[in-house]
């Protein structure tokens, strides 16, 4: 079924905003983690939620899913830059661990699968206040092997959650591939756990859109957890200036050619929703704007190195 | 008032507080109908239902991660991890959570408290003190009563502390006799290290079961002419400090006690702080006195050897005094 022209375009605009920051930030410092042939994953999943939705996002798309929530772009590359504008001031990079007042829940520790939790978490103080909000808690093919990940999934089933499961599986993790890491179809390990599991083309945003568009309707309903794998690729590598001597050229080059944001481009043209001209000039305000911002951010001032204040670790003591 | 066990003491604060806060939920594993390990929530489910005392899967990493979520969302959610051991299973949920504040610049806040029973006592089994772990964990605040009055003002304390709370329950000290509770007493957070005997020889510092084993010491060594002072290391983190050091400084000698292992146990950290702080006023070394380096022994009689004892307590004194004299 089509989608409405709204959705189609604020997709494309989310995707290509993806591309443009992406390119930025890693052409800015060798150890960004880029998220190229990706895109569709990510403006599929994040495109369109509501303000108390909570998104524990992968750290690959992090900033596509604050950005979709409403954050400042020049404050997210300030995060990234350790700069005192950040939104977590610089003590944290709140590029990849966006502001949680906008119901992102960040990489903290550092360590992935253990936010599976803390969104699955979120999706039952949903459900004990009577809201009909959700969570998403958004991951790779190398988390899928943690037990926080399955333990996250049959708690979630147990409580009958709202939380949507998304596996952006990119087939590596670092260099690790998908068949060292993972013995067996991630979306099947679903049905062990009671709930839908769906392996969705994750180079082609409309079917991820209609897995979500399922998976949101279901938990909204109180209907429980689905588990979604977005089957992708990382055409890059884990960082930008990764050396790559752990995978095969003809590989990347045969999964470059199918490229998610070329692909979509080609739909809303035949379609006859966006034109070729319309989207150059959406990519070029775009590209413009991601500079901009990033030229703001490069320009705030860094941390002061002399506050290094403990009173900040604690929260003021209690409620009243 | 009313007299109550400690276990007692510590289901009537969470009853107290889930009354008073709708926000207030239980987590753990056989908390339900079952009544929690040990009683730790007897009654608590016919009270407040399924929806407030949440039976949970063997899943200890994800029900701490559940809380810090939940938590996040202005819940604030109870863990009842049954015992301290299991403490290893919670460390990456529980580092996230205490350091979230810092992190995201003051706007993130954690009001979460996990229940752990640890402790050589009647129960004979999970007896290992990990808590010293914890104490490295930026953000994460450790309370240890030794009564069961504090049990309770300490037990809602914590629960509307915006902080993460490690609630320890010493199972020697859980079924071992009643106190008097103040249901509107002040939940005081505040007042962290308690002086509850006064003494001008030596200084005693223990909490739970040291404490009470330090207070039968001092009475010992009172009739050998020693006066003990004794302080209660109610929050073991963050630490009060002014009460030590101005005990310190009027007794020149201080005993501290750890059921954990000596190594990287928390109280070295506050046995650096003196020697930093109150050099001057020391008139012989500290004296720490532990559990060996081994993890918790299983017989009866190699776990009663394992804690410093009353008698241990009372020689370690008499010989600073000693020293001294």
């Amino acid at each position: 079924m089509r989608k409405d022209n709204q959705v189609l375009e604020g997709m494309y605009r989310l995707m290509s905003l993806t591309r443009a920051l992406d390119q930025v930030l890693g052409k800015h410092d060798g150890h960004w983690h880029g998220l190229e042939g990706e895109e569709a994953v990510t403006a599929a999943v994040y495109y369109g939620l509501r303000d108390r939705d909570v998104v524990a996002p992968h750290y690959r798309g992090a900033v596509t899913a604050a950005l979709a929530k409403g954050a400042d772009m020049s404050r997210l590359m300030a995060g990234f830059l350790g700069k005192s504008t950040a939104y977590h001031k610089g003590r944290h990079r709140s590029d990849v661990c966006g502001p949680p007042e906008l119901g992102l829940i960040g990489l903290y520790g550092g360590s992935l699968g253990p936010p599976l939790g803390y969104a699955a978490g979120a999706a039952l103080a949903a459900k004990l206040d009577g809201r009909d909000d959700i969570a998403l808690a958004v991951f790779g093919d190398g988390t899928s092997s943690r037990g926080d990940c399955h333990e996250a999934m049959n708690m979630a089933a147990v409580q009958t959650l709202p939380i949507i499961f998304v596996c952006q599986n990119n087939q590596i993790a670092i260099s690790t591939p998908l068949s060292g890491g993972v013995g067996g179809s991630i979306a099947a390990r679903a049905d062990g756990f009671g709930m839908p599991g769906h392996t969705v083309d994750g180079n082609d945003v409309l079917a991820m859109r209609g897995a979500m568009d399922a998976a949101i309707a279901r938990a909204r309903a109180g209907e429980g957890p689905t588990l979604i794998e977005a089957r992708t690729y990382r055409v890059a590598g884990h960082f930008y200036s990764d050396a790559e001597d752990y995978r095969d050229a003809d590989e990347i080059a045969a999964w470059r050619a199918k490229d998610p944001v070329a692909r979509y481009r080609r739909y809303l043209i035949d379609e006859g929703v966006m034109t070729e001209a319309g989207m150059d000039a959406l990519d070029a305000d775009l590209v413009a704007e991601v500079n901009a911002a990033f030229e703001t951010a490069l320009a705030d001032p860094v941390p002061d190195a002399s506050a290094l204040d403990v009173a900040d670790v604690f929260a003021a003591e209690a409620r009243g | 008032m009313s007299r109550m066990t400690f276990q007692q003491a510590t289901v009537a604060a969470l009853r107290d507080e889930m009354r008073a806060d709708r926000d207030v939920f239980l987590l753990g594993q056989d908390i339900g109908r079952f009544g929690g390990p040990l009683r730790s929530t007897a009654g608590l489910f016919d009270e407040f239902g399924a929806d407030r005392v949440i039976d949970m899967p063997m899943s200890e990493g994800t029900i701490a991660g559940l809380a810090v979520g939940a938590a996040m969302q202005g819940k604030r959610p109870v863990v009842d991890l049954m015992f301290g051991e299991f403490l290893a299973l919670v460390m990456q949920q529980f580092l996230d959570a205490g350091a979230m504040h810092y992190y995201s610049g003051g706007t993130q806040s954690v009001p979460m408290v996990l229940r752990v029973k640890y402790g050589i006592g009647p129960f004979h089994g999970h007896a290992y003190d990990h808590h010293s772990w914890l104490v490295g964990v930026p953000g994460v605040k450790v309370f240890a009563p030794s009564n069961p009055a504090d049990a309770y003002a300490m037990m809602r304390a914590a629960v509307r502390d915006n902080n993460p709370v490690l609630f320890m329950e010493h199972m020697a000290l859980y079924h071992a006799g009643k106190g008097e509770i103040d249901p509107d007493g002040a939940a005081n957070a505040s007042a962290g290290s308690v002086i509850v005997r006064d003494g001008s020889d030596v200084t005693l510092i223990g909490s739970a079961l040291m404490l009470k084993r330090a207070l039968r010491a001092a009475r010992t060594l009172e009739a050998d002419g020693i006066s003990a002072e004794v302080i209660d290391l109610r929050r073991i983190y963050p630490l009060t400090l002014d009460p030590i050091l101005a005990s310190v400084a009027k007794t020149g000698r201080v005993v501290l006690l750890s059921e954990a292992i000596g190594r990287g146990a928390s109280i070295n950290d506050l046995a650096a702080i003196l020697a930093e702080k109150a050099f001057a006023d020391l008139s012989a070394p500290i004296t720490r006195l532990t559990a060996p380096d081994i993890p918790t022994p299983f017989a009866r009689e190699l776990e009663a050897a394992y804690l410093p004892s009353e008698d241990r307590i009372a020689d370690a004194a008499r010989r600073l005094v000693a020293d001294q004299a």
